[in-house]
Formats: structure tokens, C-alpha cells, sequence
């Protein structure tokens, strides 16, 4: 099933992750408007103040996932099952639309320089270049305003900071007049900084793309950079000429829309019932996990509010934020109660004893208790409240997701010596969530002293468990082959020597080199193995070819070390391949059909081309009773040890299905449904790839390690701009600029040219081809990542460079 | 009343999916044939819309069998259409490419998809070597790798293959079948030159990767040349070429050659018989331009094996029909103007083709309304013909060590004989485009690709690439507009002999080919395989399609893999 996901925030990636979990075989494409892959929204303002850069606020994206950026969706067409952007059309079996929304402004500020919103990295970018010497007019006093007001607090670059606050309140209505005038105080205290209550933009004086003076109904303000954070809007027009729509994309409480086969979740989405429209992390994923179930097919979920924990994400205060679902801020009925104490404020609204909401300033209140109060339903008091507000041993609550207080945090990293965010995964999830306390977590690690000695014990520990579990990896594998090969023992005690030999992706040169040696492993093993895989490991080989053009099979019989006739007369049987095979119709046909039967779960079947689902199957038919290539793959993959697809038409289409796809060709995982197929892409595979995982498996019986995609590490570990010989004129900045300029014949770098090495994940740079003759960086040409399968095709086979791309 | 049909599904030895349909009578005679390509693709299909300066990478993923033609003959295609004549330096590499891919090509169809038809391996372990090394003398005077010594080794490997008990590729082959005519001491000196092909298809294919890159999909052109321009100037790359190219003549002419000649000896009843006859239309283009201004390979068409009249080849007489093939139906038309829908009628229930329908991908080409059969075959009878200066004095001398005659070539054992005479050729001529090639750069010409402002050039154009190719004629149509690719159309050499019937009934080259051929045992069809082999199919290059008005192929779900 393809699944296309519309939008590029944490709605979009977390539904990825989750459906790739769930359900591994799906196909899942991104379609996002945005040039970066998708980061996460909540630490914009770490990109205003260049505390971090827009790679490490980049989300956590599953490697299955198709990413298609810069694409800004215009419309639907739901009876054919296909959105379209300007340049490309994308068809789906399932829509989830997740795009969020689009920030307002009270006047057009498109082409203005020194005005901008707070929505996106390039704001972002925006405004850190914009605000230096400038008098910065932040326009909206919700999260997003207040947020970005302290950020800028703590820059040197504004002149000077006006919040304009069209009433008298900040953050929202419900803020206590005391914590709205500690909140001015606190931000006050910077003399750069003035909040204007009651105001608002009366008039502008613009001179070609520059506001040059800004007045307010309190002054006027000149040489401005004007920000506004004064709402949102569903970003949905894309969708409202085929989808139910009112301010968001209606949807029912599974998040379906209109549409039996679209989803929507997040900010775009409005519930049917209650016009509920979500503005926090944790309710889009609530609704994400909703849509997901439902869609999938999978125990049937409906969405509904929770209790919301939240607050401001602040240096200079802490403020948090808890509101039960059931909160109506109209209802006459709610009271307030007020506890404050020094720069302290407790602010809880109750409504017939039911605690509705709080909001806390420098707070330590335990805010996980709040929660459950409100969820629970119980009668509270006002003494428990009062009482309450000198606890909490456990300190401010830092991660809400996974409930973790700041001491408890603290305990964690100090216990195991945690000394990085990275370090602490094994032991706590904080921070990992929806990633709004990520900062918060580090910060905590960054204070938090260690004992270094113990932290430096700690971590070799942890790289000695790590070698341990290495070294009982490889352990395993000696026994493994020793139960296979009784005659053929494998010393257990040069295990070191066993790793280095055994370990491909470490020991990569040493493994090219055993297959350039037909398998000459260290002196020590290189009889043994020998021994061992010409005479018990001729593994049966189905090669079946589907949409294919027999390019790999032409270049798995160029093979080169072994060479193609040892490799079929000692090493591996292969009894099936249309290519080479003596017997043709019901002479073939029974061969398979003996292999199936006799050999079953021993043979490995290798499949070369894609699988056209398209007109049933039957773009492809064969066998003397016209199975189709869909069935004959099905048939044949069932009772396989292995099922490796060769070339990148096996791995997802390839060049097959490029667009428009005309037989609705997949790869072979896709067409099977299976997770496990091992994949050697490539157009066509460098035979020496299909050798190498033949050989590992026939050592040792498992196949090498994989890396995401399924693509053995050994091979597709590398990127082929890293190790390619025309790198040095890369970094010198020598490019080819015209075919057969003094560049070409110099063999200087041909990025400029369009190649495509920085995007390619193999080895061919390390490798080459035919016996290492060459390859076509090599040939003046450069490469076209062929390997990353259809996209290849789609975006890389022309000779131009990607746009606007930023290469390291 | 008591014909019945065989069915050949997969043929195998070929590239592609191609299935075989014959109907045999009581005395197990061919009375009717069907060929159908069974896998349909629709690379041209996605061609359309794309830069024309992009579609060669494309393109070339129609075949990985004759990978490099289809990049060549793409790219051609646009020059063409832009009117852009590339460097003589690029067009000798791109030479020096396309004709070692002949060789390879001939020499892999030959020994490793074809072999297997004429040469019993089991009877190979009955050999006695020393007579094996007598015999294969009287066809060379050295001949290649002949050492009785080597004659054991490989016998005793075959034997320990076939007594480890797994027969892998080998099995279920037609071995001991009636039709088999070599003697085991023939077939040893077979066998021996099977694996040492093996070796030299591989070493010519680090040949043809000096200049492109890799093989196969070779990664070297771009509209207005090539890109190797640094490998062309290093002449240790020139001298590697040349080395392997070297040894492979070593093998044609002490391996292959003599090998054909074996086997037209042993099969001279097959030849008298005429099996494999066709009606006799052939069709060449020619080309490849030599230094002095001569094609290697002459043009020209024959009808009916009248060798004494031959027409000048003119591709504006080649139309397409399909009223057989699975589209919907169109008056022939010329390439540039075709459009065809894919209508699928199916099979029938039992998995046969539905005889007097529709039952093929491949639609019908036609020259003037007739069949044509390409190739081998074709260019060396035509060049025979026309008296070409490069093709003649090679076949007269083939002719007269095996005294064939011209209408032979005609036949089954003709084809391959054909092909083993062109593969002689293309290999020595390759000297010839390499001296040339040095020529130029000791007069300091190193220009490899001409220079052109894509923006600058019509955005509407149309133009074609047509070249022989190792199975016989292929050409390139494309359609620009708006600087777009608006029309893609090949027309393949498979297209020509794997072709169908037509609206007059008119059968496919592979189809008139196989009426008449008396099958031995009809549940060993192996007489049928020689027939189809020896056109040497390719049908991942066959099945072509284009739909001008970018109709969807057929509205198509796709399947749903995860679990609902």
C-alpha cells in the first residue's frame, strides 16, 4: 500500500515512523512544501539565535521513507487518487494530509524584507538576518510571540523590542493580572525591551520592499523589522474543492475526511463534532496514532482530548500550562484561585470544585498529579492546593511525555555518568518524545557535573559490552560454520583475527580483497573456507526475471572473481535462469517446479526486474500456462531460503516505474509484502555486490548485515562522492564546466556536470567495474546514483546539478 | 482433423519473455506458428515529457542485452532532431563501442544461448581427447586452447560437475535427442570453447569499459559526443583496447570460425533441407563510416531471395500495424505518426494464446506492406549483393571452405554462420577505427563533443536514429515539442523478425520460419528452439509502444500489500 503523506512538520514524520513500524511493507512518501527535510517547528527559535542549525533541529525520519520536498500541492483529484504539485504528480492508495497551517498577517507582507512571520526555518533565517540594529515590532503576545520576545531578550542584535498586545492580557486571556505584570516585568527589565498594551498598527509608510516607519496608536516607531505572530490559519486551500471543509479539513473522530481514503491530522484537521481544531505536539500524534489504527485497518481507535500539559519554552522564567479538555473558558461558574509567593504564581481555575486549569509561573508544583486530578474528576480543595504549593521534591516537570522530573533526570545522568544527549537513550526516553524538551534535557545534562572518572569507566564498559556482544557475534558464526562443515574446523582462538576477517563492514578492503582472490580470507582461513564452500555449500539458485531488461544477468556473467564459469561449476548450482538455462518451456518448467518441491526452504531465489501490478498483473506473463510475474514470484518466494532482488527495478521499480509508471510496476519487497527481501540495487548491479552476499551466505549461512533499505552494509555502506578519485577537485573547488573542456581532460570534478555522487549510497567508486576497469565518474560522464532505484530516474539522470542544493 | 499445439513458455536462452505456440500434424510437421512477446513495459511511455538532452539514460534500460545501441541510437535521435553533427573522434569511440558490443554480442548468442541446440554436453564426457585435438585441426590449423592436456582438464571438470549430482544450468537440457549430430569428440572441442567464451565475452567487456565506463549501460555519450575524453588521450587505455581486442581476434579466428564450420558440416543435411527459411525479405540500412569514406556495412533491401535486384533502403516505407498485437487497431502508419492503445484481450482460459486474435506486445512493422527479416544474415547478404568492398571478400572466403551458397545463409545453421562471419569483420575493422582515431590525436585534434545552447535551439524538432546493431536494424524516432520529448517510437530488430501476423495474415519472420520443421518428439521441441535461437531474439527490445495523446495505459490499482 502507498501511503502519501502531505505536509513536512512532526505530524508528518511521526505518522512515517509509525506506519513503517506497524506495517513495514508500506510504501510512505513525504510531500512537503519546504526545501529541508522535516525539523521540528518547536525549536524554531534555537534557529533565530543560531543555537542550533536547521540539521540538528531535523526530525528522526525512517530511511523507507520516500522524501519529495519543494513540493507545494495545488489539488486533488480523488476519483483517480492522485495530488499534484506544480512539477509532479503523486498517486496514493491512502492520503493523510498533515500540513499544518499557515501564520496570518494583518497586512500583505509579501516582497517586504523587514517583515516576516514565525512559522518556518527560512523565517527563521529571515529574521536572524534581519533584526541587527533594528527596532524589532513583535506583533501577537500568544506562545509563539512570548517565545520569540525572550529569544530576542537574549540577543545584543535589536535596537530595541515592542510587543504590540491588541487587548491588556499575554499568553491568554486566563493569565492572572499578576502574572501578566510579573511577565512584563521580567521581559522589561531588558531596556530594549517596551510592551504597548491596547495597540495596534494604524498605519505604515512603505518604500519599495522596506516598512521605513511603523505607528501605533502609542508612537511611532522607525527603521523597523516587523514580526507577526498573531495566529493561525488551517493550510487547507488545496483541499477545499474536494474535501468537507469549514476553518479546518472536517474530519470524524478517526481523522477521516470526506474522502473513505484521506486523512487529516494536526492543525488542518477540524472534528465534525466539536469544531475541535489541535495546536500541541502530543495531540497530533493522538490523532496520527487515531488515523494510523483506522487506515491500517488495525484495532479501531477514535480520537479524543486529553489533558494537556504545556507551557512556555522560556530561558528567563519557567511557565507552564495544564487544561483539562473539558475546560469551557465562558462558563460564568469558573473560579479563580491564586497563590503566589515571591516571583512565584499558582494559578488555579476550578468550576464546582473540578480543577479545570492551571498555569504556573516558576512553579514546582508536580504537574503529572495536576493532570491526573483533572483526569479523575476529583473534588479538590483549596487547603490541598495551598498545601501543595511547597512540594514536590522531584522538581519542575522536564519531559511531559514520559512524565520525568528535573531530580529524577538528574539522578539518571549522574548515576550512569551520562555525558550526552546521545548516552542517555539506554536509560531514559526524555527528550525523544515530541522533542519540545530536547533542549531542556541537554541543558540538564550540560549542569549536571559527573564524576569523570566514573563517567570514563562507565563508557569503556559500554565499549567492552559492545566488543563482547562482537566478539560473541562472531563466536557464534565459527560455531555455526563448525556444525555445518564437521571437517572443516574453524579455530576459535584467533577470535580477533576472525572478527577482522568476518566483520565486512569494518574490514571492507579485506573483504574486496578475498573476493578479488576468490575468496582468500586470512591465510589462516583461506583453506578451510575454500575447502568448505566448494564442497558442501553449492546452494540451489532460482534467477528469475521479471520487467527487466536481463542487465544484470549480462553483468553477473561478467563476473570477475570468481569468474562466471567457476562461479557455476563449483561454487553455486544455478538451476534456474531463462537466460542461460539449456532447457526452454515444460523442460524449464519442471526444473523450477523440482527445486520448489526438493529443495524448498534451501535455494535462494534472486529476482532481476521489476513487478507490474498494473492490468492484474498481466503486463507480464509466464510459463506455458501464462502465469503472471506477480503470481511466479509469489510461487517461487514462498519456500526460498533467501530472496535477494538484484538491480534497481527489483528494488523498487526502478527506471520501471518511473513516471508516470505505466504498469504500475513495484520492487519485489513491495510485491511480496515482506520485509526480509535482501536488496542489491543498482542498474544494473555491480556483479561483484551479488557475489559477495552469495559467498557471506554461503559461509556462513546468514547473510551480511543490512543497513535500512535491506542493502548489505559492506557494499552500500559508502557514498560514492566520499571515496571518489576525483574528490580532491572537489574540495579544490576544479570542476568540469563543458564536456571536453581542459577540466575533462584533466579528470577534474563533475558536479558541475550533474553528478550525482553526493546522493549515492554504494560502492562503485571503491570498486569500479568489469575487473575494475573503470566506472562513469571515471569516463567523464559522472554518476546518476542508478542505484537509489526510480528517483534515479526520476530527478538524477540528466546532467545538470540537483536545485538549490546545498552539498557539504 | 488431428493437429495439435505446442507451447513454448519460457523460451529461454534469450533475453526477454517470448512464448512459442506451434501447431504440429499427425506426422508432427509445423503446419502454424505464433510468437508473442509476453512483457510489456512502456519505456517509451515514459519518455515522454522529459528533456530531450535526458532521455538516452533512459532509453538505454530498453535492453541490458544491446545496451549500448539504444543510448547511441537515442541520443543520435536528438542530434538528429537538433541538427547537431558530433566530432569525428566521438563518433570513432562511440564506433569503437558499438562494434565491440557486436563481437561480444555474437560471440554470447553464439556459445552461451545457442550452442546448447547443437552440442550434446553429456556425449562431450564420452570424448577421447586426443582425437578431439585431430579433429579440431581440420578446421583451424591451431586451433584455440586445443592441447590434448587442456582437453582432459575440462573434461574432468565437466565430469566431476555432472557427477557432484546438481546439473544446474545444465539440467533438463535436450541431451541425447535424436536431431544432436556432433560426434563427442565435436562436442568436447564445443564445450572447451563454451567456458573459454565465457572468459572472453568478460574480457571484451573491460574493452568496451575503457571507453564507456561499464558495461552493460555503458555511461559515456551526451548529445554532441562523448565524455571519455581523458581516456582517449591516455594511450595506455588505447593500448589496453587494442591488447584485448587482439586476443579476441585470436578466438574468432581460431575458435569460433572453425567452430561454425564444424557445425555446417555436421548440420549440411539441416542447410540442403532449407530449415529456418524464411520468405526471404531482407533489410539493411548499413552504416558505420569507415576512413576512406566506405560503410561497413552496405544499405539496401531484397525481396524473395531475388539477389539479382536490390532496392535502396528508404525508412520513410516502414509503417507499424497491430491488428494482431494487443492495441487497439490503426491503419499502418508511419512510426512518427503511430498511435496505439494497449488493449489487452488476454489469453486464453488454459493459458494458450488466442489464435486468430490478438497475441503479442509486438506489433508488426512492415517495409512497403511487407515482412522483413534483419540481422546477421541480411548485412551479409546484402553486402554479398551490392559487391561491398569490406563484407565480400570475407564471405567468398567462407563460401568457399564450406561451399555454401548464398541461399543457404538463408536457413537456421545460415544465420549463425552469418553472424560468426560479421563478428570477423567487426573485430578487424575495429583496428581500422582505432588507427583512425590516433590519426586524429597526433594532429592535435582532441575535440569530443560539439558545442550547442540547449535554449538556444528549435523547440520544435523532429529527428531519428537508425544504426545496425548486432540483431539487425534499430531505429530511434522522437517527436520534440516545446523542448519536450512529445513523441517516442522505436522500432527494434526483434520488433522486425519476433513480429506477429498482420491484418493480410502475412506471418512474423520467426512464425514463416518455423512452418514446415518436423519435430522428432514434440515433448522435446528442440528443432523448434533452433529455428527461434538462430534469430538470436531480444524481446525486452521488441515490445514498444507509444500513445501520442498520453492516454493512460489502463486504469490500474495498485495492489495492497499490507494487511486490511
Amino acid at each position: 500500500m502507498r501511503i502519501v503523506i502531505v505536509g513536512g512538520g512532526v505530524s508528518a514524520v511521526y505518522l512515517a515512523n509509525a506506519i513503517l513500524q506497524k506495517e513495514p511493507a508500506c510504501e510512505v512518501v513525504i510531500v512537503s512544501d519546504e526545501s529541508h527535510p522535516p525539523y521540528d517547528r518547536i525549536h524554531l527559535c534555537a534557529l533565530v539565535d543560531k543555537s542550533q542549525c536547521v540539521e540538528s533541529i531535523t526530525l528522526d525520519l525512517n530511511p523507507k521513507v520516500r522524501l519529495e520536498l519543494n513540493q507545494t500541492i495545488l489539488r486533488i483529484d480523488v476519483s483517480a487518487k492522485r495530488i499534484f504539485s506544480e512539477h509532479a504528480v503523486f498517486s496514493y492508495d491512502k492520503l493523510i494530509i498533515a500540513t499544518g497551517s499557515t501564520p496570518k498577517t494583518l497586512f500583505d507582507i509579501q516582497g517586504i524584507t523587514n517583515a516576516s512571520t514565525f512559522r518556518s526555518e527560512r523565517d527563521s533565517d529571515k529574521i536572524a538576518q534581519g533584526i541587527v540594529g533594528k527596532n524589532v515590532v513583535i506583533v501577537g503576545v500568544g506562545p509563539i510571540g512570548l517565545e520569540l520576545l525572550d529569544t530576542l531578550m537574549r540577543s545584543p542584535f535589536p535596537k530595541s523590542i515592542t510587543l504590540l498586545a491588541r487587548k491588556d492580557y499575554l499568553y491568554s486571556q486566563d493569565l492572572s493580572r499578576e502574572g501578566v505584570a510579573q511577565l512584563r516585568e521580567i521581559f522589561e527589565h531588558d531596556p530594549r525591551i517596551r510592551i504597548w498594551f491596547n495597540d495596534e498598527i494604524v498605519d505604515k509608510r512603505i518604500q519599495e520592499d522596506r516598512i521605513t516607519e511603523i505607528q501605533t496608536r502609542h508612537g511611532v516607531i522607525g527603521d523597523p523589522f516587523l514580526i507577526f505572530g498573531v495566529g493561525i490559519d488551517p493550510h487547507i486551500t488545496f483541499a477545499r474543492d474536494v474535501l468537507e471543509c469549514d476553518k479546518g479539513i472536517l474530519v470524524n473522530e478517526t481523522m477521516r475526511t470526506s474522502d473513505s481514503d484521506i486523512y487529516c491530522v494536526g492543525e488542518a484537521a477540524q472534528l465534525r463534532t466539536s469544531g475541535f481544531i489541535a495546536g500541541r505536539v502530543k495531540e497530533c500524534t493522538l490523532q496520527a496514532d487515531v488515523a494510523i489504527s483506522n487506515m491500517l485497518g488495525l484495532p479501531s481507535k477514535s480520537f479524543t482530548q486529553e489533558v494537556s500539559i504545556d507551557g512556555l519554552k522560556v530561558g528567563s522564567f519557567l511557565f507552564a500550562d495544564v487544561t483539562s479538555p473539558t475546560y469551557d473558558p465562558k462558563d460564568t461558574d469558573n473560579e479563580t484561585i491564586l497563590i503566589s509567593h515571591e516571583n512565584r504564581i499558582d494559578h488555579y481555575i476550578v468550576n464546582h470544585d473540578l480543577l479545570k486549569r492551571f498555569i504556573g509561573i516558576n512553579t514546582n508544583i508536580d504537574l503529572i498529579r495536576l493532570k491526573q486530578l483533572m483526569e479523575i474528576n476529583e473534588k479538590i480543595d483549596a487547603a490541598y492546593l495551598y498545601s501543595n504549593r511547597l512540594k514536590s521534591g522531584k522538581g519542575r516537570l522536564v519531559c511531559s511525555c514520559e512524565s520525568v522530573y528535573e531530580e529524577e533526570l538528574i539522578e539518571i545522568i549522574k548515576l550512569n555518568a551520562v555525558t550526552s544527549f546521545a548516552e542517555l537513550k539506554p536509560y531514559s526516553n526524555a527528550g525523544r518524545v515530541c522533542g519540545r524538551c530536547k533542549q531542556d534535557v541537554c541543558s540538564l545534562i550540560a549542569a549536571t557535573p559527573v564524576d569523570a572518572a566514573e563517567a570514563a569507566r562507565l563508557r569503556s564498559k559500554r565499549e567492552d559490552d559492545a566488543k563482547e556482544a562482537d566478539l560473541a557475534r562472531v563466536r557464534a558464526r565459527i560455531e555455526k560454520y563448525n556444525a555445518i562443515h564437521p571437517k572443516n574446523q574453524l579455530s576459535a582462538e584467533n577470535l580477533e583475527e576472525a572478527m577482522a576477517s568476518f566483520d565486512m563492514s569494518r574490514e571492507f578492503n579485506k573483504w574486496v580483497s578475498m573476493i578479488t582472490a576468490t575468496m582468500h580470507l586470512h591465510p589462516d582461513f583461506e583453506e578451510v573456507v575454500k575447502e568448505g564452500v566448494t564442497k558442501l555449500n553449492k546452494i540451489p539458485i532460482i534467477w528469475l526475471e521479471l520487467a527487466d531488461c536481463s542487465g544484470n544477468s549480462e553483468g553477473f556473467i561478467k563476473s570477475s572473481h570468481p569468474k562466471i564459469d567457476d562461479l557455476i561449476l563449483k561454487y553455486i548450482s544455478l538451476d534456474y535462469h531463462e537466460l542461460l538455462m539449456a532447457g526452454s518451456g515444460e523442460q524449464s518448467e519442471s526444473v523450477l517446479d523440482n527445486i520448489i518441491k526438493y529443495d524448498s526452504g534451501k535455494y535462494v531465489l534472486i529476482v532481476e526486474g521489476a513487478v507490474p501490478l498494473g492490468l492484474d498483473g498481466k503486463f507480464l506473463r509466464i510459463g506455458v500456462k501464462g502465469e503472471t510475474g506477480h503470481a511466479l514470484l509469489q510461487r517461487v518466494a514462498k519456500n526460498a531460503a533467501a530472496v535477494i532482488a538484484v538491480g534497481s527495478c527489483a528494488y523498487d521499480g526502478g527506471v520501471v516505474a518511473a513516471a508516470p509508471n505505466p504498469t504500475g510496476a513495484v520492487g519485489v519487497a513491495e510485491a511480496l509484502g515482506r520485509a526480509d527481501i535482501i536488496n542489491l540495487p543498482g542498474c544494473p548491479v555491480n556483479p561483484i555486490n551479488i557475489v559477495g552476499t552469495l559467498l557471506h551466505f554461503m559461509m556462513f549461512e546468514e547473510f551480511p548485515k543490512l543497513d535500512a533499505k535491506n542493502r548489505p552494509e559492506w557494499a552500500y555502506g559508502f557514498r560514492v562522492h566520499d571515496n571518489c578519485e576525483r574528490r580532491g577537485h572537489f574540495d579544490l573547488g576544479e570542476f568540469v564546466l563543458e564536456w571536453g573542456d581542459e577540466g575533462a581532460k584533466k579528470g577534474w570534478c563533475l558536479f558541475q556536470m550533474g553528478c550525482k555522487g553526493p546522493y549515492a549510497q554504494m560502492n562503485c567508486s571503491q570498486v569500479k567495474f568489469n575487473e575494475g576497469t573503470s566506472w562513469p565518474v571515471q569516463v567523464g560522464h559522472g554518476c546518476f546514483a542508478c542505484g537509489s532505484g526510480k528517483i534515479a530516474f526520476d530527478q538524477y539522470a540528466n546532467h545538470r546539478p540537483l536545485p538549490k542544493e546545498n552539498n557539504e | 482433423m488431428s493437429n495439435r499445439k505446442i507451447v513454448i513458455d519460457p523460451v529461454t536462452r534469450i533475453e526477454g519473455h517470448l512464448r512459442i505456440e506451434v501447431e504440429v500434424n499427425e506426422e508432427n510437421v509445423v503446419t502454424e506458428a505464433w510468437a508473442s512477446g509476453q512483457l510489456f513495459r512502456g519505456i517509451e511511455i515514459i519518455l515522454k515529457g522529459r528533456d530531450p538532452r535526458d532521455i538516452g539514460l533512459i532509453a538505454q534500460r530498453i535492453c541490458g542485452v544491446c545496451t549500448n545501441v539504444h543510448y547511441r541510437a537515442s541520443i543520435s535521435a536528438v542530434e538528429d532532431a537538433y541538427s547537431i553533427t558530433i566530432p569525428h573522434n566521438a563518433e570513432i569511440i562511440r564506433n569503437l563501442v558499438t562494434l565491440a558490443l557486436f563481437v561480444q554480442d555474437h560471440i554470447i548468442h553464439y556459445y552461451h544461448l545457442h550452442s546448447l541446440d547443437f552440442v550434446d554436453i553429456t556425449s562431450a564426457l564420452e570424448a577421447d581427447c586426443a582425437k578431439a585435438v585431430k579433429i579440431a585441426q581440420q578446421y583451424h590449423e591451431n586451433p584455440y586452447h586445443n592441447s590434448q592436456g587442456h582437453l582432459e582438464s575440462v573434461k574432468e571438470k565437466l565430469g566431476s560437475f555432472v557427477k557432484a549430482g546438481r546439473l544446474g544450468l545444465f539440467a533438463n537440457g535436450y541431451w541425447g535427442h535424436e536431431t544432436y549430430r556432433l560426434t563427442p569428440e565435436e562436442n568436447l572441442v564445443h564445450m572447451n570453447h563454451y567456458l573459454e567464451a565465457l572468459r572472453i565475452q568478460h574480457d571484451i567487456s573491460k574493452a568496451i569499459a575503457i571507453f564507456a565506463g561499464k558495461t552493460p549501460h555503458p555511461q559515456n555519450l551526451v548529445v554532441g559526443g562523448v565524455t571519455s575524453v581523458a581516456d582517449m588521450l591516455n594511450p595506455q587505455r588505447l593500448n589496453d583496447f587494442m591488447f584485448i581486442i587482439k586476443e579476441v581476434r585470436e578466438f574468432l579466428e581460431r575458435a569460433y570460425i572453425p567452430d561454425i564450420k564444424m557445425v555446417v558440416k555436421a548440420y549440411g543435411e539441416s542447410i540442403a533441407l532449407g530449415e529456418g527459411r524464411g520468405s526471404g525479405n531482407f533489410l539493411c540500412c548499413g552504416g558505420y563510416r569507415l576512413g576512406n569514406n566506405e560503410q561497413l556495412f552496405a544499405g539496401g533491401v531484397i525481396t524473395g531471395h531475388d539477389f539479382d535486384a536490390i532496392e535502396p533502403f528508404d525508412p520513410a516505407k516502414i509503417t507499424e500495424e497491430a491488428s494482431r498485437s494487443w492495441y487497439e487497431n490503426n491503419p499502418p502508419s508511419s512510426p512518427y505518426d503511430q498511435e496505439s492503445i494497449p488493449f489487452y484481450t488476454d489469453l486464453n482460459e488454459d493459458g494458450t494464446l488466442k489464435s486468430e486474435g490478438k497475441y503479442s506486445w509486438i506489433k508488426a512493422p512492415r517495409y512497403e506492406g511487407k515482412v522483413m527479416e534483419v540481422g546477421p544474415v541480411a548485412r551479409m547478404i546484402v553486402g554479398v549483393v551490392k559487391k561491398s568492398k569490406v563484407i565480400k571478400p570475407y564471405m567468398d572466403r567462407f563460401m568457399s571452405d564450406t561451399r555454401m551458397t548464398l541461399i543457404d545463409f538463408s536457413t537456421s545453421i545460415g544465420r549463425n554462420a552469418a553472424r560468426a562471419v560479421e563478428a570477423q569483420i567487426c573485430c578487424d575493422y575495429l583496428f581500422d577505427f582505432m588507427s583512425n582515431l590516433i590519426e586524429n590525436i597526433k594532429y592535435y585534434d582532441e575535440t569530443t563533443w560539439t558545442k550547442y545552447v540547449f535554449e538556444e535551439l528549435a523547440t520544435t524538432a523532429r529527428g531519428e536514429g537508425i544504426f545496425e546493431v548486432p540483431r539487425g536494424v534499430l531505429s530511434h524516432f522522437v517527436r520534440i515539442e516545446e523542448a519536450k520529448v512529445a513523441n517516442y517510437q522505436v522500432v527494434a530488430p526483434t520488433t522486425w523478425n519476433a513480429s506477429p501476423k498482420d491484418a493480410t495474415g502475412q506471418r512474423g519472420p520467426y512464425e514463416e520460419a518455423l512452418i514446415g520443421i518436423k519435430l522428432s518428439d514434440p515433448s522435446r521441441p528442440l528443432e523448434v528452439l533452433r529455428v527461434v535461437h538462430s534469430f538470436d531474439p531480444c524481446l525486452a527490445c521488441a515490445v514498444h509502444v507509444i500513445d501520442t495523446k498520453g492516454r493512460e495505459l489502463s486504469r490500474y490499482k495498485l495492489s495492497t500489500v499490507c494487511a486490511v
